[in-house]
């Protein structure tokens, strides 16, 4: 279920987080600065939020965005969280808040290119060192052609 | 060096009758006296694959003090579907076969999951029979998968019959899912806007039987490992996973609910047609390996109950909505989740209007899973570390998508 937008407003900056949030087709969406995005999940975890199910990123074509989905199952509901890095930026672990986090984060960081602070095991989940971050636009997939003769 | 052999006492063979309990049997051995007092060191060990669904793609990096594992680090790779790459050059009616082959048993949940997000895009309102059959198809998918599950739980505790009952069933249950799809495996069945071909004549007398066959064998699988006490030496107590620690490690599905938490997307977040289904929600009280055996048996039994009433219910209709040849959602971005077997399978689907995903995330379970048992595992023996990966019920192909 879809908490109340103000509810999600009121929740992130009473940590101080400055927040604009919206009830889009997604859900009920809190965007924060990239620098508040702790923050604003430990504002969350102490909200009733007990869980974070998803962490996934989105390379917008200008930046990488990215998602937190988090649940509350004692309020029975579902809020996401959502900032934007640039490109090979840094991002803070939230495993602290959620431990969850520890292995999305591992996946996005590495498949988006990004480097991962404050992550007790920040190596690559997947694949090797020297494979390009994958998810990101301008690394194409190959065709046909290249797969034949390769 | 001399003096180490020296303490080795070979035992002779005994007089017939003068058995003496404290002496080893003849030709073996002791061990050289102050061997427990021997300072050892911690191994390091590559553990696995050892479960038939971790098959290359898992391996547990373990530390040992003994049989003991002191530490353990989850270590995947390398399946490599790219599914979620490819999708975003696939059209949206094709990508339901990308999501086949990430949890390759429980295909028709990835299918409906990626039908139900393209459906919320386009705003497609889908046949009630066709959301029947969605349902009826799950549901059968899902017994098959715990089948599959149930079987090779058995083999981690040591226990091979079980497997080859369980597969017997499971034969039955991939016959009706290739006479209604075409495929044992990847179904390619669920469409956005209902299913790809209506059910086959003479499908439901099929399903029929196994629905009434299964009545009797669920029971007997279950009596089989839950009523052997070895098994239950093997399940109770170990691996416990409390509600809070499922909270915080994000576990969905039989995982979770093993746990005590009344959370099931069938009945909190009804989609397809389950609102209209009559079925319970099994829960376990501790979390323990036990804890999460029980609960998917008793999922065996509801989704029997539920498999009989779509059968017996089914409407008439068409099986999918007017949908165009090509799909071309609106730009926007949707998240669609479903029950799968082993807990949430959801996908992020964002788009820009083109005729493919501008970005498509697979969410599975399993991933969360192996989070806890990292976390779990350490403190117990070899042997437990066995159990909690099957308990836990990991498929690494969402995994290592």
């Amino acid at each position: 279920m879809r908490p109340g937008i103000d509810d999600i407003r009121t929740l992130v900056a009473a940590a101080g987080v400055a927040v604009e949030a919206e009830d889009a087709a997604l859900g009920v969406v809190a965007r924060v600065a990239a620098h508040d995005a702790i923050d604003a999940l430990s504002a969350f975890s102490a909200g009733g939020y007990e869980s974070l199910v998803d962490f996934d990123g989105i390379d917008t074509g200008e930046a990488i965005e990215l998602t937190w989905r988090l649940r509350s199952y004692s309020m029975d509901c579902e809020a996401y969280l959502k900032t934007t890095v640039a490109y090979d930026a840094e991002i803070h672990s939230a495993w602290n808040v959620y431990p969850s986090a520890l292995m999305p984060e591992r996946e996005t960081a590495e498949l988006l290119g990004l480097r991962l602070a404050g992550h007790p095991n920040p190596k690559r989940l997947f694949t090797t060192d020297g494979i390009p971050p994958l998810l990101r636009k301008d690394v194409a997939i190959r065709s046909e052609e290249e797969v034949k003769n390769r | 060096m001399s003096d180490a052999r020296d303490d080795i006492v070979t035992v002779g063979l005994l007089a017939e009758g003068t058995h003496d309990p404290g002496t080893p049997p003849a030709g073996i051995r002791r061990a050289p006296t102050g061997v427990d007092d021997l300072a050892t060191e911690h191994l390091i060990v590559n553990m696995g694959p050892q479960h038939p669904s971790t098959h290359g793609v898992l391996r547990l990096l373990v530390e040992l003090d003994g049989e003991e594992i002191k530490n353990a680090e989850v270590t995947l790779g390398y399946l490599h579907r790219g599914i979620e790459k490819l999708a975003e050059h696939r059209r949206f009616d094709a990508i339901g076969t990308l999501m086949d082959r990430g949890d390759y048993v429980s295909g028709i949940m990835g299918e409906t999951a990626v039908a139900l997000a393209v459906e919320q895009l386009m705003e497609i309102e889908v046949p009630r029979r066709a959301r029947w059959i969605r349902v009826m198809m799950a549901e059968i998918n899902r017994i098959a998968t715990h089948l599959l599950w149930y079987g090779t739980m058995g083999l981690d505790t040591g226990a091979m019959g079980p497997f080859l009952y369980a597969m017997r069933d499971r034969e039955s249950l991939l016959d009706i899912l290739e006479a209604v799809s075409g495929a044992r495996m990847m179904f390619n069945y669920v469409r956005p806007g209902g299913v790809v071909a209506d059910l086959p004549v003479g499908i439901d007398t099929k399903i029929r039987e196994f629905c009434d066959a299964f009545d009797t064998y669920v029971e007997e699988h279950d009596a089989i490992l839950s009523g052997n006490e070895i098994f239950q030496a093997r399940l109770n107590g170990i691996g416990v996973i409390d509600a809070e620690k499922a909270f915080a490690f994000g576990l969905t599905g039989p995982n979770l609910r093993a746990a005590g938490v009344d959370f099931d997307l069938r009945k909190r977040r009804p989609y397809d047609a389950y609102d209209e289904m009559d079925f319970d929600v099994p829960l376990g009280t501790t979390g323990d390996a036990m804890d999460r055996f029980s609960v998917r048996m008793e999922e065996m039994r509801q989704s029997n109950r539920i498999i009989r009433q779509c059968i017996e219910g089914m409407p008439e209709g068409e099986h999918t909505a007017k949908v165009p040849k090509v799909l071309r959602p609106p730009a926007g971005e949707v998240y669609a989740s479903v029950e799968s077997a082993r807990g949430e399978v959801g996908v992020h689907l964002v788009t820009d209007g083109g005729m493919s995903p501008y970005r498509m995330h697979y969410h599975g379970p399993s991933l969360y899973a192996l989070q806890a048992l990292e976390d779990i595992i350490p403190g117990h023996l070899i042997a437990d570390g066995c159990v909690m990966i099957g308990s836990t019920d990991i498929m690494l192909g969402e995994v290592d998508r």
